[in-house]
């Protein structure tokens, strides 16, 4: 199977099809592919490792030394396409005439496991060679796709619940499974991709990994009609959501984003694994302040968060704990699907024998969430204005008799945040400032998904720090697009909390919204453009509130 | 460098102005004389008093914009004096009818490319290379990034895109004058047999290419009445203004594509809002600029439209080509 397969569904996922078409498209190729390709497929579609073997700048400055090209011109193109493997992508078909007659047919696979890792054994000079002999003997069409694995910038707008339904269609097995198949690490692989594909349900395998998260949903207004006593109330705190699992003596700690995160919370793993039963626990990880028994600030937390090895001194300034949710999964037993009321006692249960058993004391880093017993819906209220007090963004509202699903299924737990309204946006334009912020891009427009076009809905000019100002007008500099006057466009990279008062509609905006006193609450460096909103949450957000 | 009254040609109110003949080309405003390069509109304004064209042009211009129009037309190659200058209209290689405009005056070569393009377009004339002391080129895609496929290449990529979803009906935007004949003409050349329908304004321009003797393939006017499920299969060539707003509603399960230059940049891509692009255009590219730099032979060049920094960077550094800039 050739490397040419995999360029062309690239171009097709890479253009705005519908959804239904991207699935048939992605099933026609598991299809027609062999598994090892298959694997590699979905490893790189998932973007579980986007491994750099060089940089852009040198592919930048190979290409200008094999075909004498001044770097000052590359620089220039690359303004204009915010790329490097597709500035020399584009700059390559120029060279054509260069191209040998005999071209290469090697598959995803080869190039993978073999042609690219072994780039890293070269000394500079063969490096080169070879990257220049697959530039003359690739297929024009696959160039692309090379350079973007050669600089690890292979970023493709395909959601990991795509990859699920196509996989779901192809072996006709419920999404999610094949969702919880797919979480955590994926190795390229021919096992891993027939594990995925397996027809029986029940596997031994699943056990290394997390299961598929559930989430809440933005407050309805028809919950209201509903009895307080229905629901089990929570605060919505401002940490990492995680699960805490402990199989067969092995405590890891998974992320939402997938990441096992053992390393940077060493203590937490230290103190879990004296506890004897196996678990897999839902919570979120928090700075803690022990004297007042609230949260610190996220802030505290992004110092702990890409630390490995923390040292004592570190762990002890920025004291850690895990806030427990729920159990999912006791001494082997899944019991996602009994009812979230039993859940609870049954986490009340375990908690206080390890609590009273454990020879350590957990305590001093694990907890189970305290829950809120509101009277009725306004004293609900009343709790959820309260709550910027303990730190908190908010209540969280689970219904008692939910089970635990995946994704963010409608009608089992919802969010009720503090005002003001948030959402995640794409810093897309920049302008420079006046006065005394001249000289620096400090105006800012963001923009939110519409399928896999970024729309801009909202100007933002407050909320950082001077600091994180100058940080942003440096990054902003590197990573322009194209100049119109004093406006820059920005690659799509950086994702910011955005806050604001009043959304309505507008005709005169092309998002269709408009939004009042928008302005910048947080810098996420801990998303990725993809978990940026789409227009359509925008859109429900101004549906819940009118 | 020469100062700029001594020029031939040079810019005034930003646009281009010979002073020694009192004309203009390519005015944006009422002047009493203008020469015209071609006939879109960003190349023409009313109210001029007088208008010199190729009879291509003014052809296309009376049936764009009315009959009273006061033009000139002359042929390809034709010498015509004014004020002792010898001007000239000579093929671009743009649309049907497009021109470079030479000026010759003491002996002196002044060659205007007017927008041109050196790919293959069945539907006008070929560019053709004219030798010229001064040349002002345009430069809308004066970057390397920009290197055209061949226009069957992308005709092909067309085809497949609009078969391999029989069930949505392809809206194919593209500009109505030029680019929409040009893409026909390739399109009826491709596998593609399936039924081509065209909005009224490119309906027309195809009428025009016709009656100037240009061969183009029968499109089906689109109109209100058609039938949706008619349409499932079909090609529908639409213009860009077309693209934003409730017009798109008369349809049911489209597919859109834009077909620009602009597009074999995937970031442009994305940011336009169609479904899919291709990249074809009726610019030259960057190998195409400098080819016409070369075998004009000028050795003076000056730049307009478009961003030609990198360009006349390179002309300078790489081949010692005088590049010169209008005063403002």
């Amino acid at each position: 199977m050739s490397l040419k397969n995999f360029s062309e569904l690239f171009v097709n996922l890479d253009s705005n099809n519908s959804t239904n078409n991207k699935i048939e498209v992605l099933k026609n190729y598991f299809l027609s592919n062999d598994p090892k390709d298959n694997s590699w497929a979905i490893y790189l579609l998932t973007g579980k490792s986007n491994k750099r073997f060089i940089s852009g700048r040198y592919l930048k400055n190979l290409f200008s030394q094999i075909y004498e090209y001044p770097e000052w011109l590359i620089d220039t193109c690359y303004l204009k396409v915010g790329d490097s493997a597709e500035v020399i992508t584009l700059l390559l078909k120029n060279k054509s005439t260069s191209r040998k007659k005999k071209l290469s047919n090697i598959s995803l696979n080869e190039l993978l496991s073999k042609t690219i890792p072994d780039l890293s054994k070269l000394n500079e000079e063969e490096k080169n060679f070879k990257i220049k002999n697959m530039w003359e003997t690739l297929p024009e069409d696959n160039h692309l796709i090379f350079n973007k694995i050669l600089t690890g910038t292979f970023r493709i707008g395909v959601s990991i619940g795509l990859i699920t339904k196509s996989i779901s269609k192809l072996i006709n097995i419920d999404e999610e499974i094949i969702s919880h198949r797919l979480m955590g690490n994926f190795e390229p692989s021919i096992d891993s991709y027939e594990f995925l594909i397996n027809k029986n349900i029940n596997l031994k395998d699943l056990n290394s990994k997390p299961f598929p998260f559930l989430l809440a949903n933005t407050i309805e207004n028809k919950i209201f009609k509903h009895s307080i006593n229905d629901f089990q109330f929570e605060w919505k705190y401002d940490g990492i959501r995680m699960q805490l699992i402990k199989r067969s003596g092995n405590v890891s700690l998974w992320t939402r984003g997938q990441e096992l995160v053992n390393e940077s919370f060493p203590e937490l793993v230290a103190k879990m694994s004296h506890i004897k039963d196996d678990f897999v626990l839902d919570g979120e990880l928090l700075v803690w302040n022990f004297k007042e028994q609230i949260a610190f600030d996220f802030s505290l937390l992004q110092k702990r968060i890409n630390r490995k090895s923390p040292t004592k001194s570190i762990q002890l300034k920025y004291p850690i704990i895990f806030i427990a949710y729920d159990l999912l999964e006791i001494n082997g037993r899944d019991i996602r699907e009994i009812k979230l009321e039993n859940r609870r006692i049954e986490l009340e249960k375990y908690f206080s024998k390890w609590q009273n058993k454990t020879e350590n004391n957990i305590s001093d880093i694990f907890k189970i969430c305290d829950l809120i017993f509101p009277k009725d819906w306004p004293d609900a209220l009343t709790y959820k204005e309260k709550s910027r007090e303990n730190n908190t963004e908010g209540l969280i509202i689970k219904k008692k008799t939910s089970i635990y699903s995946s994704g963010r299924k409608k009608g089992t737990w919802w969010k009720y945040k503090v005002d003001p309204m948030q959402l995640d946006a794409v810093l897309i334009y920049a302008k420079g400032g006046r006065g005394r912020r001249a000289g620096l891009y400090t105006d800012y427009s963001f923009a939110l998904w519409k399928d896999q076009e970024l729309i801009k809905f909202a100007s933002a000019y407050s909320g950082l720090t001077n600091i994180e100002i100058k940080e942003l007008d440096k990054w902003i500099r590197k990573n322009t697009i194209e100049k119109f006057g004093p406006v820059r466009s920005i690659k799509p990279e950086m994702v910011f909390e955005i806050s604001f008062e009043k959304i309505q509609i507008s005709k005169r905006h092309k998002s269709g919204i408009a939004v009042r006193f928008p302005r910048i609450t947080k810098w996420r460096k801990d998303k990725k453009i993809n978990d940026a909103d789409s227009l359509e949450n925008a859109y429900e957000l101004m549906k819940k509130i009118s | 460098m020469r100062t700029k009254q001594e020029d031939l040609i040079r810019y005034k109110d930003g646009n281009l102005y010979c002073e020694l003949a009192d004309i203009w080309i390519d005015p944006s405003k009422p002047v009493k004389r203008a020469l015209i390069t071609h006939a879109h509109f960003d190349h023409f304004t009313f109210g001029c008093e007088e208008y010199l064209s190729t009879k291509e042009t003014a052809m296309l211009l009376k049936e764009r914009v009315g009959d009273n129009l006061n033009i000139k037309t002359f042929d390809y190659g034709e010498e015509f004096k004014i004020n002792g200058i010898n001007i000239s209209f000579h093929p671009s290689g743009h649309i049907l009818g497009s021109s470079q405009i030479r000026f010759i005056f003491a002996e002196e070569k002044w060659l205007i490319s007017g927008d041109f393009k050196l790919q293959r377009d069945e539907t006008c004339k070929e560019y053709e290379i004219v030798k010229t002391d001064y040349l002002i080129s345009e430069c809308t895609f004066g970057l390397p990034i920009f290197k055209w496929d061949e226009s069957n290449k992308i005709a092909n990529d067309i085809s497949k895109w609009i078969t391999n979803s029989p069930e949505k009906t392809s809206l194919l935007f593209c500009y109505s004058l030029g680019k929409a004949q040009r893409l026909l003409n390739e399109i009826s050349q491709t596998n593609f047999k399936g039924n081509i329908y065209s909005h009224g304004s490119i309906h027309k321009m195809n009428n025009s290419y016709r009656k100037l003797g240009i061969n183009i393939i029968d499109t089906i006017k689109i109109e209100n009445k058609n039938k949706i499920d008619e349409l499932k299969g079909s090609l529908i060539l639409l213009p860009p203004s077309l693209s934003k707003g409730s017009y798109l509603k008369n349809f049911k399960n489209i597919q859109t594509a834009f077909a620009s230059g602009w597009m074999s940049i995937r970031a442009l891509r994305k940011r336009s809002g169609y479904d899919m692009g291709f990249p074809i255009s009726d610019h030259a590219d960057w190998d195409g600029i400098l080819e016409v730099v070369k075998k004009s032979e000028a050795k003076n060049v000056f730049f307009h439209h478009g961003d030609s920094e990198a360009l006349s960077k390179f002309l300078v550094e790489k081949e010692s080509i005088n590049v010169l800039f209008f005063g403002k």
